[in-house]
């Protein structure tokens, strides 16, 4: 076992915090555990010499193992001309025969017939995707086409009319859906489901019940370890813009890293496991970007948010393990899955190898609890183009239809895959969450076959200030609230 | 002339080899080729020669028994008991009026014998049967005047000479009589006022209608009459058709119902036709019902839409003789309703089965062409629309299967054993041009081409179904390439259901725009205003249509209308209407226009100016009318006033605008949205029929041209412009525009409907000056041109009106439209002209720059001839041979529309050099010539638009310093790089690197993170483009799980699509290389 020790003194922004702390840590990490290839095994210890020169040394021991491969495209997926065909078959093929094997359990008398095999006024099953037309969709032709009207177009936040209507179809063809059980508020284009109906005489088909295809099957968690083990989810720092605010950030940091509190607290951030950072860490000014080159003055001001950023990511990254996740904001690409945020961007933090600079959507395991989660766009995009409660519905519907984003490709930007579709579910996330949200909500969703998911809406950390907890332990989940509210 | 008149009994082999040589219209002899408006072709007499054998006949109806069963669940509702037993009155709508030649019918007509005419009306009960009913005795005649001291005896004398001249001319003819009898009528000539009320005419009754025109001829040209001499006669109402004839004596106006009782109709012995009711009946015992009230419904017509995918070879446009039909999609739709209630589609070889759709698969093109002929037959449509199926669909079916020598096929009217024809027809009118056109004749079945009405109502840039769809409906149509339907036809079933879902698309659309533009209701309300056939309404000019009421309301006034035609006065033309010089510039305050409401039609009105009211000059003199009865026109004609002679037009006009005020009114009323559609269409066709009064009059080689009549209104109009003309800034046809000087625009309200007020009161009566809008700002550049925001209220504008401004002009690029529209928005909605002038520098500097969206750059243009047949080079036809050269199969044939863009080539290279494929510059990285955009296409409209506005504008938009940067991209294909080597450069400074798994040289380095900022940001750009477009297109052809194929170029994202995925594939490598 290698173990490497690092000082660091840090540099504080705030003339406040200065004169409070001043201190040195050592990190142990010992990392390549073994020679599994994805698998590590991280012993973190931390010794805290404080003020009072106590010291503490804690141990705490998990299994790490990233599952973020599906999401990687490689460098043999090229641009050959290929389009978003193929992606839709893929999910076809996959759910059809996922379905099948429900369709017994759920209406084992009826025939299942495809698209094109449906005769007027026999009940049937059929399975196929549904698109969902849309009247008020913003299209890409009437940006470029239409004569520019005097008033402008009013961009509502949320796309729904109620001439909206379902279409399903499949390889063989498309048939309306009519009126029946089926909402076309809750349902989005891309999703693949059974339906349970009738064709009408005017060829559309009547729904008369719908089938999903629920819950993926769950690992169990694991029993009886009565060991606290924390996970920290943050998003949205937006480091450079106008909102965000450094000094919070280094509290969020500071507290992390066992800086605040006391060693009731410091405890319990010693039991933090890994960090999360959910997308949008930081805010680019984009209006320098546009294909010219930049004038020195100019490059630093793109910079600088990077080298805040960074900071910020190397003292986190010097005391436990974090991953980074690309945003609808960050330096990344912009259609799902994101790749990695280019370690070039984090000179320093990305020296350690506790920093991952991950997809998103984001996939791992910690001592088999398993996680999944994106930023937000998915959820985002289905909150314009359906209905729900709350957001955690549509987290909850993401699960149930085992389709992480069915709007992409359609109106969710995503890289025309050949031979798979990386968006669907197979195995069932033990904590499921979605960055850059206006509120932090949270719901414990139980399956039918006694899954147990976490559901949490990580909102945006530089609006809020907070970030979320989860105990892997029970799966219980609370906040991390910093306020900066200083009347001096 | 004469031999094709003649010999109508003559039998023919069952294949006439040219049918259409056989029926020269007749008057192509005499006439000019230069014939503006050709109105004098006569109906098509159907013959015996094109019926063919019944044996033929017997043998195919067993051979589709099979076929038979399948079709017959579309068929017609049953007919009543009371129907059948012919114990109840027929009302039927009429659609399609037409006349054959047959034996007169002894029942009805015991007194005649021989060929006589049988006018046949087609229609539709409401309960939806279909009718046809043979109309028995109405003889075809004309008048000439009355030699003076003609006698009685000399009447019976004058039949004989005549009639042996007729039998001279018709030798070969088994008529028994030609001239049935000539009577002295009392009537009057339109033409000229006259004092006495009537003079002798005489009726010339002739036995059939085609006799007609060779009586004409003999009387023409002068007969030997014993006692008065050689003379030859000025014929009065010879040129009428036989059929507009018969409607206007029995007052029948075009789609209008008709009522025959019960006992006055007996069922037609031996039936010819498929209708369901078919019966015979007297001219005299019809009944019809003026459209008001319960009469001015429609019938529930049944309405085919469709549409055929031939086979082309490659590179070639498809020919009949060579390439076979594969598929033919049909919809059926009852008039009235939102669905089509038949669906099938008719191929060649296996189809997968598609949803909602009968897919009927054969395994020769016989059985496809033969089961539609089956299918025509059992649906027994009404009217049959598509897109150019005049032109191509129909005759390319015909032709199609006398290359297979299916003689049986073209059985497609309502006329047992009778084929449909086709000949070539040109129709030349003044408004809509010279269009060649192909005639195919299907009795009783009203054909109506979309594409023939969307080029007669409305000005579009292109007139593609494509680009019509995404006009009107607002949506794009999948365009698949016809070079990859014979690759589909020879997949597997499922391509070619691929296929058949594109064609059905694609007859689907013909019947969404007649529903959409409410073509039925508008043509069938015009049909019924000016009282023509509905037919004539696509296939004729407008002349008819006056020529329709001109003839109704004489024959009220018992007045006759000389046929004048050819009197070689097409040299002449008169003075036109006045436009005022502009006064060129920027108002800034609001302007008023006022309007002469429908301005022609009330001078007529106004000053009583009509046929019948022209004084001759030999008149004024020797009537000595008294100077107050009389208006002296600016022109210099006389004409009298109402209080002598009322006139015809005036009276026509009155009655067409006293109707589209009460039109107007009940659609105010109405909540119906059926009555509003047809009183809609009904107001818009009055509307279009007053005005084109006037234009009857001044078509010089039509009808009845009366250069007096159109002179002098024109001088009036220019009168009145003339009298307004002191406080206008800029006046054109029949308004002008007032500049007030009052800063607001309720105030230039108040004083423009006060003006109009006041001027209206200086001129007789209906002339009105109307108050219309404001204009506010306002762009004035030149006659005709101008722009400005529009308002009719003083809270809000209505829109940007423009005229005459590259807005909407089809050979230029996008970006000029683009660019001129953003502009003139900028200027009038914002008022912001340094806006304008900065956004036009930027979209130069863009470029000049090449950061230019390629598809804003093409420049379409259609093929109509082959290279050779153009006398000067043009860009688009050299690159259509060019691409020929590279690959035959997907280069544009005649009849394509080319899409070009201006390439940079070597100096002094000719314009049509320099125009390329737009695929191929996208393609091979050719750099686009920004010169020539920026010269040839936009410097002159943006011009136009500045330099009222601007000081300098040429030099400070044109030669700013936003010029002085140009990027050119390097062709990928051009000879030279055949021997560079290729070598990676680095990101950021473009310097060779020597290891090629770097990707910043050591300069760079430091730069990292900033220059992966920019490749990220490029590719995350063009990622979501990417995503839309691509996802668009899947929208547009409805489907998720199938590929793209559309390429269809009018398509305003089509290249950007290319370009997408070209870009997108280099983007993504650029950002591969940093994955080191």
């Amino acid at each position: 076992m290698e173990v490497e020790g690092e000082e660091k003194r840090l540099h504080r922004k705030q003339s406040l915090y200065q004169s409070l702390v001043r201190f040195a840590f050592f990190t142990f990490s010992a990392s390549h555990f073994g020679n599994f290839s994805n698998m590590c095994v991280w012993v973190v210890g931390e010794i805290l010499i404080c003020d009072c020169f106590s010291i503490s040394l804690l141990w705490v021991w998990f299994f790490f193992s990233l599952k973020d491969e599906k999401f990687q495209i490689l460098q043999t997926e090229k641009y050959r001309g290929q389009q978003y065909s193929q992606i839709y078959f893929a999910r076809l093929h996959h759910m059809r025969n996922l379905i099948y094997t429900l369709v017994p359990n759920w209406k084992p008398n009826l025939p299942v017939t495809t698209v094109l095999g449906l005769e007027a006024g026999k009940e049937c099953i059929v399975v196929g995707t549904l698109y969902k037309h849309m009247k008020l969709k913003p299209s890409i032709l009437d940006e470029y086409s239409k004569e520019r009207s005097a008033v402008p177009l009013a961009k509502p936040h949320n796309f729904m009319h109620p001439d909206d209507y379902l279409v399903l179809e499949d390889e063989s063809g498309r048939v309306k859906l009519a009126n029946g059980i089926l909402a076309p508020s809750v349902f989005v284009t891309g999703l693949v489901v059974a339906l349970h109906g009738k064709e009408t005489s005017d060829g559309d088909f009547f729904v008369q019940d719908i089938l999903e295809a629920g819950l993926a099957p769950q690992k169990p968690l694991p029993l009886g370890s009565d060991e606290d083990k924390y996970v920290v989810f943050v998003s949205g720092l937006s480091v450079g813009s106008s909102e965000s605010n450094p000094l919070q950030i280094q509290l969020l940091v500071d507290h992390m890293t066992g800086h605040l509190g006391d060693a009731k607290e410091q405890n319990i951030a010693s039991q933090i496991v890994r960090v999360v950072i959910v997308g949008n860490s930081v805010n680019v000014p984009v209006r320098l970007l546009t294909g010219q080159n930049l004038a020195s003055k100019d490059q630093s001001k793109l910079f600088e948010p990077f080298k805040e950023l960074d900071i910020f990511l190397t003292q986190l990254a010097a005391a436990l393990p974090v991953d980074i996740m690309p945003g609808s904001d960050d330096p990344a690409n912009y259609s799902l899955p994101q790749q990695p945020l280019h370690r070039c961007l984090f000179p320093g933090a990305s020296a350690y190898n506790t920093f991952v600079s991950c997809t998103n959507p984001h996939s791992f395991e910690l001592d088999t609890v398993r996680f999944l989660g994106t930023s937000g766009q998915n959820i985002d995009d289905l909150d314009k183009y359906s209905d729900a409660k709350n957001k955690l519905d549509f987290l909850e519907r993401t699960l149930h239809w085992r389709h992480l984003a069915p709007t992409a490709p359609n109106t969710l930007g995503c890289y025309p895959f050949i031979d798979k579709d990386p968006f669907l579910i197979e195995s069932c996330p033990h904590v499921y969450f979605i960055g850059n949200q206006s509120k932090y909500e949270t719901r414990l969703l139980q399956g039918s076959e006694g899954q147990k998911v976490r559901l949490i809406c990580v909102p945006r950390f530089c609006e809020t200030g907070v970030a979320v907890v989860v105990n892997m332990r029970n799966l219980e989940s609370h906040t991390l609230s910093f306020s900066t509210c200083f009347d001096l | 002339m004469q031999t094709n008149n003649g010999g109508n009994k003559r039998r023919q082999p069952p294949i006439a080899p040219n049918p259409s040589k056989r029926f020269q219209p007749q008057h192509h002899e005499d006439e000019s080729p230069a014939l503006e408006e050709d109105e004098m072709m006569d109906e098509d007499v159907f013959l015996e020669e094109t019926l063919i054998e019944d044996e033929e006949i017997l043998r195919n109806e067993q051979a589709s028994l099979a076929l038979s069963s399948r079709l017959s669940k579309w068929k017609r509702p049953p007919l009543s008991p009371s129907s059948l037993s012919l114990s109840q009155n027929i009302i039927f709508q009429q659609l399609e009026i037409d006349y054959v030649i047959g034996d007169s019918h002894q029942e009805l007509l015991p007194n005649s014998s021989g060929p006589a005419a049988i006018l046949r009306i087609f229609g539709v009960t409401k309960e939806g049967h279909s009718v046809c009913c043979h109309v028995h005795g109405f003889e075809p005649y004309f008048y000439i005047s009355c030699p003076p001291g003609m006698g009685p005896d000399d009447i019976s004398r004058f039949h004989q000479t005549l009639e042996g001249k007729m039998r001279e001319a018709n030798r070969n003819s088994r008529a028994p009589k030609f001239v049935v009898r000539i009577q002295m009528m009392q009537k009057r000539s339109i033409m000229h006022y006259q004092k006495q009320k009537s003079q002798p005419f005489l009726k010339i009754v002739v036995a059939l209608p085609t006799m007609v025109a060779s009586c004409r001829g003999i009387l023409e040209r002068g007969i030997q009459i014993d006692g008065l001499g050689c003379k030859s006669f000025i014929t009065y109402e010879s040129n009428v058709l036989f059929a507009l004839r018969f409607m206007i004596d029995c007052n029948i106006v075009g789609g209008n119902w008709i009522e025959v009782p019960v006992g006055k109709y007996k069922k037609t012995a031996k039936t010819i036709s498929y209708s369901q009711l078919e019966f015979d009946c007297l001219y005299s015992e019809l009944i019809s019902h003026p459209p008001e009230g319960e009469f001015s419904k429609m019938a529930p017509f049944r309405i085919l839409s469709f549409d055929i995918e031939c086979a082309g070879r490659k590179g070639l446009f498809p020919e009949p003789s060579h390439d076979p039909v594969i598929q033919v999609a049909n919809l059926v739709t009852l008039q009235g309703e939102d669905r089509p209630f038949v669906r099938n589609v008719m191929t060649l070889k296996s189809c997968a089965p598609i949803v909602g759709v009968d897919v009927m698969s054969f395994d020769t093109e016989r059985e496809v062409l033969l089961a539609w002929r089956d299918f025509i037959r059992e649906v027994d449509p009404d009217v049959i629309i598509g897109y150019n199926i005049c032109k191509f669909d129909l005759p390319y079916l015909i032709e199609r299967a006398e290359t297979l020598k299916i003689a049986e096929f073209p059985i497609l009217g309502r006329i047992k054993n009778s084929r449909a024809r086709v000949k070539d027809t040109t129709f030349s009118s003044r408004q809509y041009g010279v269009r060649e056109s192909k005639d195919v004749m299907i009795e009783g079945r009203v054909q109506f081409d979309l594409l023939q009405a969307m080029q007669r109502d409305y000005k579009l840039s292109s007139y593609s179904l494509n680009s019509v769809s995404a006009h009107f409906l607002g949506e794009q149509k999948e365009d698949v390439h016809h070079s990859i339907i014979s690759d589909l036809q020879n997949g597997n079933s499922e391509t070619r259901r691929r296929l058949a879902v594109y064609c059905l698309k694609d007859a689907y659309l013909p019947q969404r725009l007649l529903d959409k533009l409410m073509f039925i209701y508008n043509y069938v309300e015009m049909a019924r205003v000016t009282g023509v056939p509905v037919s004539f309404l696509l296939s004729r000019g407008q002349s008819i249509k006056v020529l329709s009421q001109l003839l109704r309301k004489s024959k009220q006034k018992n007045l006759v209308i000389p046929n004048v035609k050819g009197q070689g006065s097409s040299q002449e033309t008169y003075e036109g209407a006045t436009v005022l010089e502009a006064r060129a510039g920027f108002y800034e305050k609001p302007i008023a226009t006022l309007d002469f409401a429908s301005l022609y039609p009330s001078i007529m009105m106004a000053y009583n100016l009509c046929y019948c009211t022209l004084v001759t000059p030999e008149d004024i003199r020797k009537l000595n009318l008294p100077p107050e009865c009389v208006t002296k026109t600016p022109s210099g004609d006389t004409f009298v006033k109402p209080s002598l002679q009322k006139g015809i037009l005036p009276e026509i006009l009155e009655e067409l605008l006293a109707a589209r005020k009460r039109a107007k009114a009940d659609l105010k009323e109405a909540k119906d949205p059926f009555v509003k559609a047809v009183l809609d269409g009904r107001q818009l066709a009055l509307k279009i029929s007053a005005n084109s009064v006037y234009g009857f009059t001044g078509a010089t080689v039509a009808q009845l041209p009366c250069l007096e009549i159109s002179s002098s209104v024109t001088s009036f109009g220019r009168q009145m412009i003339e009298h307004t003309k002191k406080l206008v800034i800029y006046g054109d046809t029949d308004s002008v525009m007032v500049q007030f000087g009052v800063p607001t625009i309720e105030a230039a309200m108040s004083l423009g409907k006060e003006a109009a007020e006041y001027i209206s009161s200086t001129f007789t009566k209906p002339i009105k000056l109307e108050f219309e809008k404001i204009y506010y700002p306002y762009l004035l550049i030149s006659k005709k041109r101008y722009a400005g925001l529009l308002w009719t209220n003083p809270e809000k504008f209505d829109k940007m009106d423009t005229k005459g401004i590259e807005t909407v002009r089809r050979d230029n690029c996008l970006l000029v439209k683009n660019l001129v529209t953003e502009c003139l928005h900028k200027i009038l909605i914002d008022r912001d002209i340094p806006g304008a002038v900065q956004y036009v520098k930027n979209t130069i500097s863009d470029l000049l720059m090449n950061r230019m969206d390629l598809s804003l750059l093409v420049i379409t243009k259609g093929l109509t001839k082959t290279g050779d047949d153009y006398a000067v080079k043009a860009a688009h036809v050299e690159l259509a041979e060019r691409m020929r050269k590279r690959d035959a199969a997907t280069a544009p044939n005649v009849g394509d529309r080319v899409p070009y863009v201006i390439i940079k080539a070597a100096k002094g290279a000719k314009a049509y050099e320099k125009s390329e494929d737009p695929i191929y510059v996208l393609e091979n990285n050719i750099p686009i010539d920004p010169q020539y955009y920026l010269e040839n296409q936009i410097s002159k409209p943006l011009l136009r638009i500045f330099e009222p506005i601007l000081k300098n504008a040429s030099k400070e938009l044109l030669h700013g310093s936003h010029t002085r940067a140009v990027s050119i991209s390097t062709p990928s294909n051009s000879g030279i790089m055949k021997f560079a080597k290729k070598q990676l450069t680095c990101i950021g400074c473009k310097a060779l690197l020597s290891n090629a798994d770097q990707t910043l040289c050591s300069h760079c380095k430091g730069r990292e993170a900033e220059l992966y900022c920019k490749t990220v940001a490029n590719v995350s750009d063009l990622e979501m483009v990417f995503g839309r477009l691509w996802t668009q297109c899947q929208e547009c052809q409805g489907s998720l799980h199938q590929d793209v194929l559309c390429t269809s170029r009018d398509c305003p994202i089509f290249y950007r699509r290319k370009k997408a995925q070209k870009d997108m594939a280099e983007a993504k490598l650029q950002l591969d290389r940093w994955k080191f």
